[in-house]
């Protein structure tokens, strides 16, 4: 990991990045919080109605055809700008906890998100009463407002990844 | 009292000193901070994109707003109580960055932009509830509010990296006499910001 961001850090992307980084840090993360924004919007949009707590006059199918492109949109985003921030600043990004612990977070929302979107392109109907109203489904729908939580909370720490102690590699440096 | 004792006084405050006194608070009221915002911008473009007739356009706006929006107004609570408590931990560096006050300036401005809504469009929202768009009025507003709240986020992460690590400068002492003022002049200097850590906050 050390030599790929040695390596990161000599190439030409990242010497623009970094050396335009008065205005390139600032953008490409806001860019990212925009992300955040409408991906949570979106995710919270689906699950709440899989709850039946929000928009229940529209169906769970057209939830799912109204938000889920926003959603995959805005994980695009997240992706490219996410991507972009790891070359302006390898050693930041990478050289964390943080970053490889909000990394399984995202591993784990994706996962459930791709099961969520092929189950009701599958059984469509049957997610309106049945589906939806098994606890386990309930259950995972809160723990994708738990994932974005931490999702949210790693990439904010890994700005400050001292606060791990002796578990940031950072500290070893 | 003037406005810079009272900054210095919310900086002396209890809940500032135990805010700085902790690696792990402002990290903690940053996090809730954006996770607050993540839900009040999500939210409201949701809504405004229904106004503009982009998306939603078969539901009724009603429908949505009332459901959407106490949501939003929960959050917005949030993110404004985590926003003053990081805001007590630096006052006087925060009241005079630029950033902040441009941010201070875009959130009035939306909240003007969200009370002329309620003033035109809002009004006669009867008439359009059900159909694919607002009145034009509505329709401005929707996407002044979206482009208002890109600034908002824009300028609150430039907050970050314009203060960090920055100190208020203390007041120069009084003058003695006049012969002290010409002699003091290349003496004194600034408070030095604290070294880069060189990296972004």
């Amino acid at each position: 990991m050390n030599e790929f961001v040695q390596w990161l850090s000599a190439t030409g992307p990242s010497l623009y990045l970094q050396i335009h980084e008065a205005w390139t840090l600032p953008v490409i993360q806001s860019l990212h919080i925009i992300g955040i924004g409408t991906a949570v919007g979106s995710g919270l949009m689906i699950a709440l109605r899989v709850l039946g707590w929000v928009g229940t006059d529209l169906s769970l199918e057209a939830t799912q055809r109204r938000f889920g492109p926003w959603l995959t949109g805005a994980l695009l985003l997240l992706l490219v700008s996410g991507g972009l921030l790891i070359v302006a600043e390898p050693v930041r990004e990478l050289i964390t906890i943080s970053f490889w612990l909000k990394m399984f977070c995202v591993a784990i929302l994706a996962v459930v998100s791709i099961a969520f979107q092929r189950s009701v392109r599958r059984n469509g109907p049957q997610w309106e009463h049945v589906i939806s109203a098994r606890p386990g489904v309930r259950l995972a729908a809160v723990l994708t407002f738990v994932l974005w939580g931490c999702i949210i909370i790693l990439g904010r720490l890994i700005a400050y990844d001292h606060i791990w102690g002796h578990l940031s590699p950072a500290t070893k440096a | 009292m003037d406005l810079t004792s009272w900054l210095k006084g919310l900086e002396d405050s209890g809940v500032a000193s135990s805010l700085r006194s902790s690696l792990y608070y402002f990290p903690f009221l940053e996090s809730v901070h954006v996770m607050a915002l993540a839900v009040v911008f999500g939210t409201i473009v949701v809504v405004d994109l229904r106004v503009l007739g982009l998306a939603s356009r078969q539901r009724p706006f009603t429908r949505m707003s009332s459901e959407l929006l106490h949501i939003t107004w929960g959050a917005f609570a949030v993110s404004v109580l985590t926003g003053a408590l990081m805001f007590t931990t630096n006052a006087r560096v925060y009241a005079h960055n630029t950033a902040f006050q441009v941010k201070m300036l875009l959130l009035l401005c939306a909240g003007i932009n969200m009370a002329a809504f309620h003033l035109t469009a809002g009004r006669n929202v009867a008439r359009w509830d059900t159909a694919p768009t607002a009145p034009g009025v509505g329709r401005l507003t929707a996407a002044l509010s979206i482009a208002l709240w890109i600034g908002i986020i824009f300028t609150g992460r430039v907050i970050g990296f314009t203060t960090t690590g920055a100190q208020a400068k203390e007041a120069p002492a009084p003058v003695g006499d006049f012969d002290d003022f010409l002699n003091s002049a290349p003496a004194s200097s600034p408070v030095p910001a604290q070294p880069s850590t060189g990296k972004s906050p």
